[in-house]
């Protein structure tokens, strides 16, 4: 990313964020730094850290969609998403409980996974290319998580801290997009059995397929485009929630799919 | 005039006028939510002296979000009248109401009574037909302000319908997405989800209040199932419409 700010303030946000997904203890914003830069500086805080863990060998398996609601994107004065890198040692497999300890101050939001059975190299990529790369979709919870306190974000502090991203949970039955309406299908999200949040495949930037086509299309732009195999976390259907030791999450989308994520009841 | 019944004439009045009236509890906090049932039946009852005729029920704070935007966590009941039916597709009268918003809701049509305590496959054993369905709230308050004993003494803010399409009540309803646009851009987002859970549920509580307020529900009868998102505000020239999965689209205008 082309930035007018200091390479080195950009390496100094960039260690702030990564110290904190270190030690677990969230840390300042970082927007005093870097905010002069626009989002192109916050991006370029990501990529040092995202290569820094490419380095350190840590897999990259696919990419999520934030800031997908209009309100959201109102919230934070901004007029489109942004986007995350998705590590292997992110993705929890379902029923595999969740210790608190893995995040800092962790959220749950339901979403569609969208699973690429194909190279995206193309930065003018169509809707019908994006349709025909859907290998499958799954239902998802996203464990949102902020390495910034009291999650005291501005727009360039979640794009620097990878779209506050943590963990996810996957659905395990795959289904093909034939005949799937991403767009109308009905989200519950439930947390120890309350419905928690509630929304609709339309509350992603209209449908998780135009969120994903504009992933595809950045992601070929800045030169990492999305792979054969990658997971898509498209966005949120509906609102946030906070979790608690021993929650149990579960969210139902309509003809995608149920996922549970289970947060462990003790402290490790 | 009974206290009561003073209260039932002031509400009915204030909707025939579309003129706000203060909150009831205003001046008399200590109204029960008794006494509020009671209320709304005598000012219902004073409709249909004028000729309305009663046309089912419709449940109200069945939804996360209205009971956010209400401050309470209790279902509440209130009564329909074919004067609060607004044709499908056609315009409705701002002058009408005093501060009208809408709400996407689920409608059951009824084939059978339904009374008491009854089991959601009983429920839906009663039901006929189910369609997308807005309801316009309009609160006889002042600043659309009110206690659970205001709101449901003003007959839950209920004061029009509009019912799309029947469809087979067979389908499965426990989450559908659910869609609000005004003039053509989405305004509120949901599922049905957001009725208890299951819009199901609410038919079933319906049952259960009707009749402990002696009454039931009957074969032909709608039951409005329960706001499903936040309710936004109507003014003239809006295009309102509500599509929810599955189920197809119900739509109004408003004109001054």
């Amino acid at each position: 990313m082309e930035t007018t700010i200091d390479p080195k303030v950009i390496q100094q946000a960039a260690e702030r964020l990564r110290g904190a997904a270190t030690s677990g203890k969230p840390v300042a914003p970082v927007r005093d730094l870097i905010s002069a830069g626009g989002v192109d500086a916050a991006y370029a805080v990501q990529e040092v850290n995202t290569r820094h863990y490419l380095g350190n060998g840590r897999r990259l398996v696919g990419r999520k969609i934030g800031l997908t609601s209009l309100a959201v994107q109102r919230q934070l004065g901004v007029d489109q998403p942004d986007y995350g890198m998705l590590f292997a040692d992110m993705d929890v497999p379902e029923g595999i409980p969740i210790s608190l300890n893995q995040v800092i101050q962790p959220k749950v939001e339901a979403e569609i996974a969208i699973v690429i059975g194909r190279d995206l190299p193309h930065p003018d990529l169509t809707t019908a290319e994006m349709i025909r790369a859907v290998e499958y979709v799954v239902p998802a919870i996203e464990i949102v998580d902020s390495r910034v306190a009291n999650w005291d974000i501005r727009i360039w502090d979640t794009v620097a801290d990878n779209a506050s991203s943590g963990l996810f949970v996957l659905g395990a039955v795959p289904r093909k997009l034939d005949g799937l309406d991403l767009r109308e299908c009905g989200m519950v999200m439930e947390i120890k059995g309350e419905p928690i949040s509630v929304g609709a495949g339309i509350a992603c930037l209209g449908s998780p397929i135009t969120a994903s086509l504009w992933l595809a299309r950045v992601m070929a732009r800045v030169g990492r485009p999305l792979l054969e195999g990658d997971v898509i976390l498209s966005g949120a259907l509906g609102p946030m929630a906070g979790v608690n030791r021993g929650d149990v999450v579960e969210a139902r989308i309509n003809g995608v799919g149920t996922v549970r994520a289970e947060f462990a009841a003790d402290g490790n | 005039m009974d206290k009561l019944a003073r209260y039932a004439e002031t509400l009915d009045r204030a909707a025939l006028d579309a003129r706000a009236t203060p909150q009831l509890t205003h001046g008399d906090p200590d109204l029960s939510v008794a006494d509020a049932y009671l209320i709304q039946k005598l000012s219902v009852d004073r409709r249909l002296a004028r000729g309305e005729r009663r046309i089912g029920v419709k449940m109200g704070l069945t939804s996360r979000a209205k009971m956010l935007q209400v401050g309470v966590d209790e279902v509440a009941w209130g009564r329909l009248t074919d004067a609060m039916l607004i044709e499908e597709g056609a315009a409705m009268s701002r002058a009408r109401f005093v501060h009208p918003r809408v709400e996407p809701e689920v409608a059951f049509l009824m084939k059978a009574p339904l009374s008491g305590r009854v089991t959601a496959a009983q429920a839906l054993a009663a039901v006929e037909a189910i369609a997308p369905a807005m309801e316009i709230i309009d609160s006889r308050y002042e600043n659309f302000k009110f206690t659970l004993t205001d709101v449901i003494a003003d007959n839950t803010s209920s004061s029009g319908l509009v019912i799309g399409q029947w469809n087979d009540p067979a389908t499965d309803c426990s989450n559908l997405g659910v869609i609000l646009e005004i003039n053509g851009q989405v305004t509120q987002i949901g599922s049905t989800a957001a009725i208890l859970g299951h819009p199901l549920r609410s038919l079933v509580a319906a049952a259960r209040l009707v009749a402990e307020a002696g009454e039931e529900i009957t074969a032909g009868d709608i039951v409005m199932a329960g706001g499903i998102t936040a309710a936004p505000n109507l003014a003239p020239g809006q295009t309102v419409r509500t599509t929810i999965q599955g189920l197809g689209s119900v739509m109004f205008r408003v004109e001054v």
